[in-house]
């Protein structure tokens, strides 16, 4: 009996977490892709994601791209989005946060490295 | 950086400490695995001392499954603050002002609040407490609260990040 109960309260915690889990992008808007070209204005290597600021023709793009360690095994260096490359990032606007996208992939210098 | 997010959560973030865990390789997914890792230890312990007071085990007497237990509990917890407070001072502006550590956070409390009741209830009787013999009413709900309140904290640890 108290065992039926707890696998009970084991589901009901579990459940949930599994319907959300299908979110993890959910605060970007896959509806809308979008290219974003420009020069790198500031770069963040930093974990959990790095981050890159391009100044587009309309305005300035936050850009979220990888964990680190995903970024250099791709490829993706430092020196691969050091400030005043050229990128091109293919992703989705952030629902959440004004003028931040996540990069599904960019390309610097004719080199397309995928982030997810 | 969230701007708007309280002066002592920023300048946390800001802090050397912050962005050395930032920009080290290593640091923050050995944060995120040890976490993890100290997750199954503080859990299973947990879930064996609760089970114990439930009623399970019935044929050890209540003490030498739950002290062992408690003591693996602590060292999981112990494991979880240290490697939790990398990961929370990594992103200490996005993740303090995220409803769902806050929750997570009112609920350890609430966890930490239930076992310390439960242990204060059950005092030095443990040690007496024979095998077979249900424990008292009492307990046993905090035992089914702790296995409740513990599993929604991990629920919420997993799902700051998608809110």
């Amino acid at each position: 009996m108290l065992f039926r109960l707890q696998l009970g309260l084991l589901l009901m915690a579990i459940l949930p977490a599994a319907v959300f889990a299908h979110h993890g992008w959910g605060s970007y808007d896959a509806a809308k892709p979008l290219t974003v070209t420009g020069p790198i204005e500031t770069t963040k290597y930093e974990n959990p994601h790095a981050t890159i600021t391009v100044k587009a023709a309309d305005k300035t793009w936050t850009v979220t791209l990888a964990p680190v360690s995903r970024m250099q095994s791709r490829g993706a260096t430092p020196e691969f989005v050091a400030v005043g490359k050229t990128v091109t990032a293919y992703g989705y606007p952030s629902t959440v946060e004004k003028d931040e996208m996540r990069a599904e992939r960019i390309t610097v210098d004719g080199k397309t490295v995928e982030m997810r | 950086m969230l701007n708007d997010a309280p002066h002592v959560l920023i300048a946390l973030e800001q802090s050397g400490l912050a962005a050395a865990i930032r920009q080290s390789v290593w640091a923050y997914p050995a944060a995120n695995v040890g976490h993890i890792v100290a997750l199954t230890v503080f859990a299973g312990s947990v879930a064996i001392m609760d089970a114990r007071l439930l009623g399970a085990f019935a044929a050890a007497p209540p003490a030498d499954v739950v002290r062992p237990a408690r003591r693996m509990a602590k060292l999981g917890l112990l494991l979880m603050l240290i490697t939790g407070s990398a990961l929370f001072t990594a992103e200490a502006s996005h993740v303090g002002t995220n409803p769902v550590f806050q929750a997570k956070v009112a609920l350890i409390a609430l966890g930490l609040i239930n076992a310390f009741c439960a242990r204060r209830a059950l005092g030095g009787a443990l040690d007496s407490m024979p095998a077979f013999e249900p424990l008292p009413p009492r307990i046993r709900l905090s035992a089914l609260l702790s296995l409740g309140i513990w599993i929604f904290v991990a629920a919420c640890g997993r799902l700051i990040a998608y809110f």
